[in-house]
């Protein structure tokens, strides 16, 4: 008897995949031979529409890039226009950032448990994981007055103050947070189930994280110790104390251990940041008409961040007109994807939804 | 040892340095095995008159950035030997502003459909003239630019 | 006797059932699925309206919610799932990308509403919009089922 590789297609619409990837996989019975994921279903020009607008106008496209982490993308073209400018932010405005960046992870890496969950087959996860976001999306109403995509930031500082009411709610919540995500975190833990399915599966080595340029979580778990916020400190990260979760084995349940951790790490940053607050302006005055003042920009500019998916950032060239000449974003779910044929080969098929939920792309970021 | 045309520095502090396109390969090799084992991403910028491809290179030891610039008319030798991760970032500048990668294993189009025309960052690309796309019957796309053959 | 007795037409049964008890296809895209994960969340519970469950094959529901920007990439993917779906079927169209583009309409790869690809019944703005706003286009819907004035 012959042995035969059939073809499956994993087509752009599959209950488990989290957003349009097609992938084709070579089986041996239950093994994979090859698996190829094909993006593209979501592609948004976004790149080419920046190049047609104004800076300012600009800002919508990012927010929609990593739309479960907004504030980070948006984080990363303000710093990236505003090295190139020369423009000064006051303090108080940066502080802000801070705080509403940390708190989008902390939702972001919740979107993620939920789906995680759901991926493997537990469908209480999900609804406490929505519990818990629905808190956080609450704060953000009050401050920005949106709950999913907020264009909360702009050249110069942020585009409303923190109010005290908000600075309460966020003290509410912060008050029993930990102990919240450390019940959610024992469903997990305690399932003899999960940690059978997850030990062990879908490692990458060292070289392949190297090699493919994959950064963040992914990157944590298998044992480099790397985070843009301790290296390249941008904002105020140089001034608050945390710690960088590192894990040795490089499997599904270690990126599992390594986002858990990262969400309390989060949590502790919040709790300084709205100690540390100075009061003052949370914006630039010269900067507060971008409609009538032309802002002109001449010269190239990367700044690198740290978004819950990895390093993110946005190089921009400007030609010395107030129209950006190219606007190129460095996604990291781009390069996370690209390591999917080595993390695959030789597992059986069954582990395919582990592994790939364990990579967390979100595809406005991949396809852009 | 290559030597570089000339070196300058972002606007945020990191050096960027222009080398000639027939030396890009070796001079890409001189630097991983000095310690930049990062290809973070790789670019494709059309400066109507040339095209130029931006390496960005990180040293995961020293914490230093390194930018790497050469110019072009359509054609450069491919680095996949060298990094894993330039498969995907090659393709898709081949697919959005149509600068060719020599010895790339699987030079194809990524983020759009097979068979579109045209190269869509350029800056001489027709924005009115929309191409359709439709499903053929065995599983893959076809264009065209007719308004009743797709969507 | 009469408060165990029910008269009815036999279309009138079925009109109120069919619309009592749509069953939601997950065809989420972009952003807006996100949204409609929180509608649902236990904040916004969307169970409570008869669509308890989210099922994944096209051939075992009957409703689609298209939510999020339809490319021209994916445009002949989702007519084909339209297709298999059967007969009483409904379409939603949430979010401004999926109604009119929305702020990529001057795009190369983007398709300008997705009714140039499937015939819609309910329309939603908004971007996104909030899950209450979701809610409110699931009540609209079911009400014009009960009373009888869509497509078939």
């Amino acid at each position: 008897m012959e042995e035969k590789v059939i073809e499956v297609n994993f087509g752009p619409q599959h209950p488990s995949t989290h957003g349009v990837l097609r992938i084709k996989v070579k089986l041996d019975g239950e093994i994979i031979v090859d698996a190829q994921p094909i993006i593209g279903y979501l592609h948004r020009n976004a790149e080419k529409l920046s190049e047609m607008g104004t800076y300012p106008k600009a800002l919508i496209y990012m927010d929609r890039l990593d739309y479960v982490a907004a504030m980070n993308m948006e984080l990363g073209y303000v710093l990236a226009v505003e090295n190139l400018m020369d423009v000064q932010v006051p303090e108080r405005a940066q502080w802000i950032r801070m705080l509403v960046v940390e708190l989008n992870r902390i939702a972001s890496h919740l979107v993620w448990l939920g789906t995680h969950g759901l991926d493997m087959g537990m469908l209480t996860p999900f609804f406490y994981c929505w519990r818990e976001r629905e808190r956080i999306l609450r704060i953000f109403d009050e401050i920005t007055g949106s709950r999913l995509l907020y264009n909360y930031m702009s050249i110069g500082g942020v585009y409303s103050d923190v109010t005290p009411k908000a600075l309460e709610m966020i003290k509410e919540w912060e008050s029993d947070f930990v102990d919240k995500l450390n019940e959610i975190g024992s469903i997990f833990q305690k399932s003899y189930i999960y940690v059978a399915r997850t030990k062990g599966v879908g490692k990458l080595s060292r070289d392949d994280i190297i090699s493919y340029g994959v950064t963040g979580p992914m990157q944590r778990a298998s044992g480099m110790k790397r985070d843009v916020r301790k290296d390249t400190p941008y904002l105020f990260y140089d001034r608050v104390n945390f710690e960088v979760p590192v894990r040795e084995e490089g499997d599904v349940y270690a990126r599992f251990l390594v986002r858990m951790e990262e969400m309390r790490q989060s949590a502790k940053i919040v709790s300084q940041v709205i100690e540390k607050m100075p009061e003052g302006e949370f914006y630039n005055k010269k900067y507060s008409k971008p409609m009538l003042v032309r802002l002109k920009a001449n010269g190239e500019s990367y700044v690198p961040t740290e978004s819950p998916k990895g390093e993110f950032g946005i190089y921009i060239i400007g030609d010395g007109s107030s129209i950006p000449y190219r606007v190129r974003i460095r996604s990291p779910s781009f390069a996370n994807l690209s390591s999917v044929p080595t993390m695959l080969k030789g597992y059986k098929i069954a582990d395919l939804t582990a592994s790939i939920s364990s990579i967390d792309p979100v595809f406005g970021e991949v396809d852009r | 040892m290559i030597s570089v045309e000339s070196e300058t520095k972002l606007k945020s502090g990191i050096r960027v340095v222009y080398v000639p396109k027939e030396n890009i390969f070796q001079y890409l090799k001189e630097r991983k095995e000095e310690g930049f084992d990062t290809l973070l991403m790789i670019t494709g910028v059309d400066y109507r008159d040339h095209l130029e491809v931006v390496y960005h290179l990180l040293s995961t030891r020293t914490n230093e950035r390194l930018v790497v610039k050469t110019k072009t008319d359509g054609e450069v030798d491919s680095v996949t030997s060298l990094w894993k991760g330039a498969n995907w970032h090659e393709r898709e500048t081949w697919d959005l502003v149509g600068i060719k990668f020599r010895n790339h294993p699987n030079l194809r189009r990524i983020l759009l459909a097979e068979g579109w025309v045209g190269h869509p960052l350029r800056k001489d690309y027709p924005m009115d003239k929309k191409q359709y796309v439709n499903l053929g019957d065995d599983g893959e796309d076809r264009v065209s630019f007719d308004n009743k053959e797709g969507y | 006797m009469s408060d165990s007795i029910l008269v009815t037409s036999l279309d009138e049964a079925l009109r109120w059932g069919t619309g009592k008890s749509l069953w939601p296809f997950t065809f989420g895209l972009a952003c807006c699925a996100i949204e409609m994960m929180s509608a649902m969340g236990p904040d916004y519970d969307w169970a409570r309206f008869g669509s308890d469950v989210f099922r994944d094959s096209p051939r075992h529901s009957d409703l689609m919610i298209v939510s999020g920007t339809v490319t021209k990439k994916m445009a002949p993917r989702i007519r084909r799932l339209y297709d298999q779906m059967a007969f009483p079927k409904f379409v939603i169209s949430m979010g401004s990308c999926a109604s009119a583009g929305g702020p990529y309409v001057r795009g190369y790869s983007v398709v300008d509403g997705v009714d140039q690809v499937v015939p819609v019944d309910v329309y939603i703005y908004g971007c996104p919009p909030r899950p209450e706003a979701l809610i409110q286009a699931l009540k609209m819907l079911q009400d014009r089922i009960v009373a009888g004035k869509v497509r078939h």
